[in-house]
């Protein structure tokens, strides 16, 4: 819903090249390219950022590097767990359209090898601009990966085509909670790819003690070290998750509550920002709301910085996968995002990236360092506890920006 | 017109008249051009809608146009991020004006043959982009920075100082980004003033100071209404400075109206907000402006 929530995850192999490259503050490429452009800056000079960026997007930067598995591996092993339901010839082509940098080494060769269609694979690195080519079926794309948040309003719309579920066998492999996720109940037309979570980093050294509730963003030892996103729906999430309320609520008093808990602390906060990372990397921040896919990004240059979920629950989002309403090659779409849900490749996806994937027949063959890290895969009580942020209708999504306004200005 | 055609009869005079005003109609149509396609349709733009309203998928409906928008910019939520737009924009323009005019004032008066090469180095750091230069701010201001390192190392302060994301930061970096707003129009108008007039001063026994207040400043008034306006309406607009180095500490009007374009992606109600800003900001202008003539027909 709002432009920022989707940040989270952007910060794909690219950013952190191209972050690294810019300057010792980092900032993710969405909100760099939003203030040059905002800002009225030099497209050239944009330009010639994002060919440095893609110039150093090798794949020793990205994230995670856990080892993907290698190509051969995925391709010679069956997958186990699609039923062998009567499958329909796919059409000979297949026209995909992800993000830079998004998927794991080998899944297209192999979906190749075992069907006979030929993907024609392109990339995009900037959603917003993806969405503008996708239009409003597809342009010719027969998939492409659009954000969790945006799924209503494309289903709304007729952009996206009503999943046949009897294709997708491997939907069996979804952990169930995201069988049946908030922006697309029954995964109608939508398949989750990859997720991430909102938390709060915190820097070992300055902390008292292992913060495990959203309260030490309120904690006056920290006054002047702590930051908040610059995100209503995020900040105002946390703060109702804090107060047992739904991330989502359309209940003015619960939102009054919120913004209540909020201008309580107003005067400690040191930064309302979206760019933490810049922000614990330069010493000011002790403590801040984080998108966990920022966290990599951080421990290259401060490895005293830590990660953790409120005990009280946290705000996850994630990208999906969906066939548009033009898609000329709907069977072989269809068989393309049941080979995306089989357990290797899921994983070798979730190696490759960084992210973990909502797959849970996948588990077994994710790297240790991902499984084990807390900021990616998060223990099960907290997952139980986490929302997705919903795309408000325009009166809610009013109730909520007035207050944020009122409460920032004030 | 008419007079002037007296004095020189003759259809040949005519016809060198009718090809000058042709000759200086061509010259303004660039001019022209560029503002009607950057300024006027942009703005119509925005107008237009202002008066729409957004669906439930955040399109823009403009069926029917409504006010609807407008009734809403006057919402007293706005009422301290207005106080606390003009509050930083009126310190940056006094500020830029404190330091910038001594600036001026002597590049025009000793500069000498390196005056060129010293206005040459006022616009230098146009060359590096506007962005790199505010985050580097932020890497000298920072709790770990350049400033607060220093000031340790030699021992004035044990904790570091408070600088990035304060009301002194926002001001810094934007005193810093438009102070050559501020020297140009201020060099130009004190270039253009006769040395002899204060010398005559002097002769008629005016101290220095009185000579700068009674002579000097009256006739670089223009320049520095020039200069205020330059540096006060750009610091108005910008959201980018408040952002990156107020860090939402402050919040601006033009922030307001980014957010709701953006986050909120609101577009008619963020076109309604801005639309109004640009009015309130044209009258202002033109109330300076009209005091400017004033000054220099009047007297």
């Amino acid at each position: 819903m709002t432009g920022d929530s989707r940040t989270p995850g952007r910060e794909t192999p690219f950013d952190l090249a191209l972050g690294k490259r810019l300057t010792e503050a980092q900032w993710t490429r969405r909100e760099f390219m939003a203030r040059v452009a905002a800002f009225g800056l030099t497209a050239a000079l944009t330009q010639l950022l994002v060919a440095c960026g893609q110039a150093g997007a090798s794949p020793s930067a990205a994230p995670a590097t856990a080892t993907p598995a290698p190509a051969g591996t995925i391709a010679a092993v069956a997958t186990p767990t699609a039923a062998p339901t009567p499958i329909p010839d796919p059409e000979p082509e297949l026209n995909v359209y992800n993000w830079l940098d998004y998927i794991g080494d080998g899944v297209i060769e192999s979906f190749e090898e075992k069907y006979p269609v030929k993907v024609n694979y392109e990339l995009f690195d900037d959603i917003y601009a993806a969405y503008e080519k996708l239009g409003d079926d597809g342009n010719g794309y027969d998939v492409s990966f659009p954000i969790g948040v945006d799924v209503p309003s494309f289903r709304e719309a007729g952009t996206l085509l009503k999943l046949d579920q009897s294709l997708i066998p491997n939907l069996a492999n979804l952990g169930p909670e995201w069988s049946n996720p908030g922006y697309d109940p029954g995964n109608q037309y939508s398949v989750p790819y990859v997720w991430w979570t909102t938390g709060i980093g915190y820097d070992t050294t300055r902390l008292e003690e292992v913060p495990t509730s959203s309260n030490v963003l309120w904690d006056p030892r920290y006054r002047n070290h702590i930051s908040l996103m610059d995100d209503y729906q995020e900040t105002m999430g946390l703060t109702l998750i804090q107060k047992g309320f739904s991330a989502n609520t359309t209940d003015p008093a619960e939102l009054d509550q919120a913004i209540a808990r909020l201008t309580e602390g107003k005067p400690i906060v040191r930064t309302w920002t979206n760019d933490t990372i810049s922000a614990m990397t330069g010493g000011d921040i002790w403590v801040g709301m984080i998108w966990g896919s920022d966290l990599y990004q951080i421990s290259l240059e401060n490895e005293n910085i830590a990660y953790f979920i409120p005990q009280e629950g946290g705000v996850r989002g994630s990208d999906t996968m969906a066939i548009y309403s033009g898609a000329e090659h709907p069977i072989a779409a269809h068989l393309f995002i049941n080979h995306m849900l089989d357990a290797q490749v899921s994983a070798a996806n979730t190696n490759f990236i960084g992210y973990m994937g909502p797959n849970l027949a996948a588990q077994e063959f994710i790297d240790e360092a991902i499984l084990n890290d807390p900021a990616v895969n998060p223990d099960k009580a907290i997952l139980d506890k986490l929302e997705e942020l919903l795309d408000l209708p325009n009166d809610v999504d009013k109730l909520y920006l007035d207050r944020w306004q009122a409460y920032r200005a004030g | 017109m008419t007079s002037t055609a007296i004095d020189s009869p003759g259809a040949a005079g005519l016809r060198e008249r009718a090809g000058d005003r042709l000759r200086n109609a061509l010259l303004v149509l660039p001019g022209i051009g560029w503002l009607l396609l950057f300024f006027v349709v942009p703005l119509a733009f925005i107008v237009v809608i202002s008066l729409g309203r957004r669906d439930e998928l955040h399109r823009i409906v403009l069926d029917p146009l409504t006010l609807e928008n407008y009734a809403q910019v006057f919402n007293p939520i706005f009422l301290p991020t207005i106080v606390q737009s003009l509050y930083l924009a009126t310190a940056t323009t006094v500020v830029s004006l404190a330091i910038g005019f001594p600036i001026a004032y002597w590049i025009s008066r000793y500069g000498g043959h390196r005056k060129t090469l010293l206005l040459v180095l006022v616009m230098l750091p146009f060359w590096t982009s506007w962005l790199i230069r505010t985050y580097s701010w932020m890497i000298v201001l920072r709790d770990n920075g350049v400033v607060n390192q220093a000031l340790q190392a030699v021992g004035l302060t044990q904790e570091p100082l408070i600088l990035l994301y304060t009301d002194f930061s926002v001001i810094l970096g934007m005193v810093y980004g438009f102070l050559p707003f501020t020297i140009l129009p201020l060099f130009v108008s004190i270039d253009r003033l006769d040395p002899n007039l204060i010398a005559a001063a002097r002769d008629l026994y005016a101290d220095g100071r009185q000579a700068f207040l009674h002579v000097t400043l009256p006739l670089v008034r223009p320049g520095l209404i020039a200069a205020a306006l330059l540096t006060f309406i750009p610091a108005m607009g910008d959201f980018v400075t408040p952002d990156i180095l107020g860090g939402g500490q402050v919040t601006t009007i033009a922030k307001v109206i980014q957010e709701r374009f953006l986050d909120g992606r609101d577009w008619p109600y963020g076109s309604a907000l801005g639309f109004v800003l640009t009015i309130l900001t044209l009258l202002g202008t033109l109330v300076a402006l009209r005091t400017l003539r004033r000054e220099v027909v009047g007297e």
